[in-house]
Formats: structure tokens, sequence, C-alpha cells
């Protein structure tokens, strides 16, 4: 049975790690209760450093101090994964959404993500895959291209994907990228021969995959949403 | 087939044996389910809850386990610690109001176990039930399993 189903797009520019964090804690609340659809919010974040709920700070290979002389923030999270890097030219998904309503479990759920990218990718011409067991993520050849971090309470999401148009990928070297060592990190801009568009384009792009593996069909668009 | 799968599932679960080739989910007959699904087996005044087949196979593997303090209060449908698999940390709710009296150690060296025995070496806490009235608020099997149909058929 195929019901039409809406997905509100929050695109946000560039907004702090812990205001994002604040505001999907709100937004699962609200989407519990049945008061907002499914969610989901496109932005990018200012240099910062994350950790999942395992807290391997093991991986994060600089002292904190270090982090903040160059303007690095780093937090501590409730989401699935290892550590991660998120700056300026990475694009963001977070999608809060009710995987009861559509019948999906985790698996199936982060599967679908992972596709989301691996679509985005073929846009231009880059054959990217999904991780081998235990190596969720999106990955070209050996090099990771996507990561993904996802925290499930009550059955809606938050936090979500995170694709490297092209961000500065020095940033990484700081860590062991999602716990995986003798990995590379890489970007959609090292992998394409094609040149790529305005990123307002790549992250509308990067929408769209997402409502089609989700099969959203009516999209509701909002612009630097921010709830004060 | 889906009847066949059914019929095997309903000899499975009344068998109590667990079957590797997973077209369907097992259920056990004689434990209570949550629509989060979490299982609960009511021994006198306590109980051992864990979370079911159906709930492992969609998690996939599970790599970690954050497990509540004994001695912690329980609440009906509420979280009381978290399993992690495949980048993603699910909340793990009670189906029981109560007292935590025992978590199960070894899914910190053995998380696995969720998935390969989630109905036995795989189970979390051990719960003294404060009010065994609420246990009329959960599924028996036959329920269950027709829950498990319905939400698998949403997508």
């Amino acid at each position: 049975m195929r019901v039409s189903r809406s997905l509100e797009v929050w695109k946000m520019g560039t907004i702090n790690y812990l205001d994002a964090l604040r505001l999907q804690e709100q937004l699962v609340s609200n989407r519990k209760a049945h008061k907002i659809p499914d969610t989901l919010l496109s932005l990018q974040h200012p240099p910062t450093y994350t950790l999942g709920k395992r807290r391997t700070d093991h991986n994060l290979l600089i002292p904190e101090s270090d982090l903040k002389k160059m303007g690095a923030e780093l937090h501590y999270t409730q989401r699935g994964g290892d550590i991660t890097f998120h700056g300026p030219h990475q694009a963001i998904l977070y999608p809060i959404i009710s995987l009861r309503d559509i019948g999906l479990g985790a698996r199936n759920y982060v599967e679908k993500l992972e596709l989301t990218m691996i679509e985005l990718a073929s846009l231009y011409g880059v054959k990217a895959c999904a991780g081998q067991a235990g190596e969720t993520g999106v990955w070209v050849g050996e090099r990771k291209i996507g990561a993904i971090g996802v925290r499930i309470s009550f059955g809606i999401t938050s936090h979500g994907l995170a694709f490297n148009i092209d961000p500065d990928l020095n940033y990484f070297k700081h860590i062991v990228p999602c716990g995986i060592a003798n990995k590379e990190v890489t970007s959609l801009r090292k992998e394409t021969d094609l040149v790529l568009p305005a990123e307002e384009v790549v992250h509308e792009q990067l929408i769209s995959c997402f409502a089609r593996q989700f099969g959203y069909s009516n999209l509701l668009w909002k612009e630097n949403g921010l709830i004060s | 087939m889906a009847s066949r799968l059914l019929w095997a599932s309903r000899a499975a679960s009344y068998l109590r044996i667990s079957v590797f080739h997973r077209g369907f989910s097992s259920v056990l007959k004689d434990l209570k389910y949550a629509d989060s699904h979490e299982w609960v087996k009511v021994e006198g005044n306590s109980a051992i809850v864990g979370i079911t087949d159906h709930a492992q196979d969609h998690l996939g593997d599970v790599v970690y386990v954050e497990l509540p303090e004994v001695g912690a209060p329980v609440e009906q449908g509420s979280g009381f610690g978290a399993v992690e698999s495949v980048k993603a940390t699910s909340d793990i709710n009670s189906p029981v109001s109560g007292k935590i009296l025992e978590v199960n150690e070894e899914l910190s060296s053995s998380p696995g176990l969720v998935n390969s025995s989630p109905y036995e070496k795989g189970w979390i806490i051990k719960v003294e039930v404060s009010d065994s009235g609420e246990l009329k608020n959960l599924m028996e099997a036959d329920q269950y399993s027709k829950f498990c149909e319905e939400e698998d058929a949403k997508h």
C-alpha cells in the first residue's frame, strides 16, 4: 500500500554542532508526539570532532587543547559509530523520521543512508559502495567518502550521515577516522573528473537521493528554519 | 509460501527451537512482548528481559550493549539501556516496571550473544517486578508474530 509520504526539509546552512543537537532533541520529541511530520535537516558544521556512545577517545590522536588552538570543537554524543570530523564543504543530513511508521529496522535504515550517498556519488561518475561487515559507511575503493552515525529512540532517528564534497582532509589526520586505521578519507572533489557545481546544488541532489531512497513523494521546503 | 512459513514459524516457536534459515523470526510461546520488540519472561516476582529475534535481525550485528546499574529503577515503556549495531545506537525499553536485580555482564565482552541467542544467553536484565498488573499491556506470542508481520509489510 503506497501512501503519499511527506518530508519536511530544513536547509540550515552552517550551524554549530550543539545548536543542531538541541534542535534534533526537540524535533525527536515533537515527532514522537506526532506534532510534526518526518523531517530532514540539511546543513554543514564548523570544524567539529565528535565521538559516539562508546566514547572511543583513544582514536583522537592529539590533545583536546590542540583542537581548540586550531579552532575546532570536540563533542561526546549518544550516536552510534566512532570518532569523526565535520567541517565546511561536507554535506550533512540529519533525518528525524519514524522508522516504525515505515517498518524499517536499524540495519535497513543505515543501508538506505549508504545508498543515498552511493547514488549521489554516481551522479558524478564516482563508483562508491557500502562498507564490508563492521565498516558501515560509503567507500570508493579503500577510501572513505561518507560516514554514518545514528541514534534511534522510540523508533525515531537522529544524527545521520556526512558526505565529503570537498572538506579539508588534513583535519582527518588528527584522528583514526571511524576507528578504522590504515584507510584513507577522500572527497567527491578528489574522486570525480567532473567540475563540481555550487555546493548548494550538491546539497539539493543529496536531499533528492534521500527522498527517493525512502519513498517520500511530497517534499516541503523550509529555509533556515531555526527554532528560537 | 507464506502459510508454510507461518506453519513452520508456529511449529518452531511451539517446539522452542531456533531456526537458522531466516525467512521469519522465531517467537517463543511462554513470553510476553512489547511493541518496541522486547520480550519478558515472568518467574514469580521477578522477570527476565531481552530483545526479540525480530529485533536482533533488524538491528544487524550488535557490537556494544549499554547496561544499566543494578538497583536502578525501570518503568514500563521507558528506556533502560541501548545497543549499538551498524553505527546506530538503539534504545531498549523495559516491558515491566520495577528494580533491576541483575544485568548480563557477559554482554560487555560478548555483545553478539544478543544476535545468536536473543531469548537465552542474550538476556539483558533481571527485574524485580513492582506491578504485575502491567503485564496485561503486553502482547502474547501470536499477537506479537502478527504485529511483526504487519510492521514488516509497511515498506
